[in-house]
């Protein structure tokens, strides 16, 4: 019994050092920052001291707004790499065996580019005299080309693109793990596809989904440049913590803002953690 | 167990690594440049300069003259021996202490420069900055796709430009412009000139289709706008990709720029960086930049052997018609820079 | 008889799918390796063919400076996040730790701050401490902003794990370390290097914490691809982005290669 418990106790022992490189990174490299900007954020910008009056200071209905926009189109950019992305992670999961890890090669190799190139890319591919516009002008369907940037629609294409494999790779994951003895035992039992779809694929492989979805939402609340790049002109939260950091160089505003994005975006984090989503099985 | 070892033992090897003191290198042939990627070239005056002296450039940019400052100030002035940025950075630098006079000793030739180009706001008395470019944005615009003839701002407000105009995504420069429109400076902070200006940017967004800081002459060429206010290479560009494009110097008052170079204060290498500004005026070299980075030179001297073609091209020349007009952006305290930010995220917001 | 229709079905729909979403992702890519061929010095009006961007490309030994600095620091992020996620990820889920929930929500943190915020705390820590700006300071932030992408892939390969498989081991006397190398490590393996290879994409997609924590001497390669293609960009950087590419396709194909060879060999599966 105590041999045992000693086992166990220096079991115990390693698997503390076994994290402990790890623990070390995560005080050193992300608390201190995080302490840093936070106690930016609480004191004066003429150093007299603790205050709340950055977090005051943002209370104003346009920035508000700015956080709801922000908000708003990382719920589009998971919503359209979710409708997207669990087809693709499904029919990859399902893909003969020889073909899934390369498939997988596919999906991450361009995600080794800068993202910066790739969406120029798409700037070349959607501009006026853009292929696209060529071809459905070659095609007959237009006769106008069709002005794509600049819109909101080619923001988030550009956000969604940069996304999606993040949506990929866990719903792959929750799929390719499944047990699709069950899937056939309701058909067999008489179930429509989509009535088995509904009811067995997608509870067994919602973990997946909800994973992808928080690997999609939380790292969009925070991008900012996609949006300049496609020329949106939209005010997301980046942009407002950039003009007050850099442009105004008020860091305790732009602090504040910062924390108040971090709060947010592992609020939801939480939440989902709560829901029992525990593991963002990516793969 | 070995493994892990290993791991905690490279790690911490890293972690001394990277604190351990930087040696002294106050005698390394070495110069370590600061700017924006591309904007001097390599291989036609960097190359040349490291073979003529045996120095080795290291070049390191930044994508911000903002971003610039704050890695600056953060190092106290050292590890650079050569920034190229904007003037209203040039100023900020200046007056936060970032700078070192150059050696005038060593810099022979400053006189190589345009006298309307020095003794400016970010250097009165020509001590610290060796300007490099100068720009101007201006109206570039499509008359295949705008029916008016634009000669000026105010032309801009047509209701004939609806969903045609691409703007510089900049709060100092898009609403200076609307400024200008109205016949005001630039840089005003009046309260009551800058809440009308923020209605007559207002009553712009319907003619707005994009909005963004760099690349405008894309959206031009490629016929998804009709007009783009833009900095003078993106004009230059966008003529090179289209000759009948039309170029507009705004009557009501124009908007101007100076990119400079100079020596942080705790420079690492100021020998070489007071060599490398010498080098920078002379004629030759100053014009194989301008030639190469499509703006305007400051360097009257360079003039006499730049190509035929820069001269004949208005972009770069009409500057000198227009140097009266032609107003800085300058910097503002923090609670002006944020009436203008305040305005331009409003406005935005609205779009 | 259904049941074989309906696989018909699925074998239609699945590869036309894939197909489609694969080539949606990679049309913008073949329009940067074409527009590095463009004559002229915009990257968005094709103005006629030229392999010129490639010659000045090579002649520029400051390329290859941030070529060689991007790749020795995405291979030493991708290495040290790996280790570190990865026993970071076994001891967590083997461990009763206190603050082993603490430790996890710090450690992955870094996906949710903005990394603007983090790389000017960075350079103001890491200018308050002393620590030298360069590639140190690069591969230690780096580093940190990885190590989530491998211990999230890690540990949930290890929660679907079968724990018995550890013990009959342990039973039959291996020793924990030998438990560690010759029977967990390889049952994770797959996440880990999936791990690692999203590690290395984060790494060579990163900007702006690499732009505050560098030194004048280190420069990377997408650092001087976002600064240039913002300050009006010339095809040069498609070109680059193409060599990069080709040199990827090259290794990734060369490994797969290798892999169905031990595959075929080692499992007749």
């Amino acid at each position: 019994m105590t041999h045992k418990q000693q086992k166990e106790r220096a079991q115990e022992r390693r698997n503390t050092l076994f994290f402990a490189p790890m623990a070390v990174l995560a005080v050193l490299l992300v608390a201190l920052p995080l302490i840093y900007v936070l106690g930016m954020s609480l004191t004066a910008n003429d150093g007299s001291g603790f205050t709340l009056a950055n977090y005051k200071a943002l209370l104003r209905a346009d920035y508000l707004l700015v956080f709801a926009n922000s908000l708003k189109l990382a719920f589009y950019t998971t919503a359209v790499s979710l409708l997207i992305g669990y087809p693709f992670g499904y029919c990859m999961a399902r893909a003969p065996r020889g073909w899934k890890s390369l498939l997988m090669m596919l999906v991450i190799i361009p995600f080794w580019t800068s993202a910066l190139v790739r969406i120029f890319g798409w700037k070349i591919l959607l501009q006026g005299n853009g292929l696209i516009n060529t071809v459905l002008k070659s095609l007959g369907l237009i006769d106008k080309s069709i002005k794509f940037l600049g819109s909101y629609g080619s923001v988030l294409l550009a956000m969604v693109y940069c996304m999606i494999s993040f949506m990929i790779l866990p719903c792959h994951s929750a799929v390719d793990k499944m047990d699709f003895t069950l899937v056939e035992a309701s058909r067999d039992l008489g179930a429509k596809p989509w009535r088995a779809f509904l009811d067995v694929t997608l509870p067994l492989t919602l973990p997946g989904i909800m994973a992808g979805c928080v690997l999609v939402f939380v790292p969009s609340v925070g991008i900012f440049y996609l949006s300049d790049i496609m020329g949106g002109g939209l005010v997301l939260v980046g942009n407002l913590i950039r003009d007050q950091l850099l442009k105004v160089r008020d860091w305790h505003t732009g602090s504040a803002m910062s924390v108040l994005l971090v709060v947010l975006t592992a609020g939801i984090y939480l939440i989902y953690r709560r829901c029992g989503g525990d593991d963002l099985g990516v793969m | 167990m070995k493994k892990l070892i290993c791991l905690l033992l490279m790690l911490a090897c890293l972690f001394t690594c990277a604190i351990a003191e930087t040696v002294n290198a106050k005698d390394e042939a070495v110069l370590n440049i600061f700017t924006w990627e591309g904007y001097i070239d390599y291989s036609t005056v960097i190359e040349p300069f490291e073979k003529e002296t045996g120095i080795k450039v290291n070049y390191a940019t930044f994508a911000s003259n903002e971003e610039m400052f704050e890695k600056l100030s953060a190092v106290n002035g050292g590890e650079y021996d050569i920034i190229l940025a904007s003037d209203y950075i040039l100023n900020a630098a200046r007056e936060a202490g970032l700078m070192q006079k150059f050696d005038a000793s060593v810099v022979t030739n400053f006189g190589n420069l345009n006298p309307d180009f020095t003794s400016k706001f970010f250097d009165p008395a020509n001590e610290y900055v060796v300007p490099y470019v100068s720009g101007i944005p201006l109206i570039v615009y499509d008359p295949a796709v705008v029916e008016i003839e634009i000669d000026g701002f105010e032309d801009l407000w047509d209701p004939s430009l609806k969903d045609t105009l691409g703007l510089i995504d900049d709060a100092r420069v898009t609403i200076g412009m609307v400024l200008l429109s109205m016949g005001q400076s630039m840089n005003t902070t009046d309260e009551a000139v800058l809440a009308e200006a923020a209605k007559k940017l207002e009553a712009l967004k319907e003619n707005i289709h994009v909005l963004e800081y760099e690349n405008l002459h894309n959206y031009v060429v490629s016929g998804d706008i009709g007009a783009a206010y833009t900095f003078t290479p993106f004009v230059a560009l966008a003529l090179d990709a289209n000759p009948d494009l039309k170029v507009v110097w705004p009557k009501e008052g124009l908007g101007f720029g100076i990119d400079g170079l100079f020596i942080p204060v705790n420079a690492p290498h100021a020998g070489n960086a007071n060599r490398f500004l010498e080098y920078m005026l002379r004629p030759e070299v100053a014009a194989v930049c301008a030639e190469w980075q499509y703006y305007c030179t400051p360097n009257a001297a360079a003039l006499d052997v730049i190509g035929d073609w820069y001269t004949a091209r208005s972009e770069f020349m009409g500057i000198f018609d227009r140097m009266n007009d032609a107003e800085f952006v300058l910097n503002l305290p923090a609670a002006d820079e944020q009436k203008f930010q305040d305005i331009w995220t409003t406005f935005k917001l609205g779009l | 008889m259904a049941g074989s229709k309906r696989k018909k079905k699925r074998n239609l729909f699945s590869p036309i799918y894939l197909t489609l979403v694969l080539l949606i992702l990679y049309l913008p890519i073949l329009m940067v390796v074409v527009y590095s061929f463009n004559a002229g010095r915009t990257i968005s009006a094709w103005q006629g063919f030229s392999t010129n961007w490639y010659t000045r490309l090579f002649s520029n030994g400051l390329m290859k400076d941030a070529l060689v600095n991007s790749l020795v620091l995405a291979g030493l992020s991708a290495a040290l996040s790996g280790g570190i996620g990865t026993l970071g990820a076994i001891g967590i889920s083997r461990s009763h730790f206190k603050f082993k929930g603490a430790v996890e929500s710090l450690a992955t943190l870094p996906m949710m701050i903005p990394e603007l915020v983090l790389g000017m705390a960075y350079l103001a820590l890491f200018t308050g401490v002393g620590v030298k700006l360069g590639m140190g300071a690069l591969v230690l932030t780096h580093t940190t902003f990885c190590v989530p992408y491998v211990f999230i892939n890690v540990k949930s390969r290890l929660v679907g794990m079968d724990p018995a498989i550890e013990e009959a081991a342990r039973d039959l006397g291996a020793k924990p370390l030998r438990v560690l190398f010759d029977i967990t490590l390889p049952l994770i393996m797959p996440a880990v290097i999936s791990g690692m290879m999203l590690a290395a994409a984060m790494s060579l997609d990163d900007v702006v914490i690499s732009f505050f924590v560098t030194s004048a001497e280190t420069t990377t390669l997408p650092l001087k691809i976002y600064t240039g293609l913002r300050s009006g960009g010339t095809p040069e950087i498609n070109a680059l982005s193409t060599l990069m590419l080709a040199a990827i396709f090259i290794f990734v194909g060369l490994s797969q290669l290798i892999k169905a060879k031990s595959d075929k060999m080692t499992s007749p599966r």
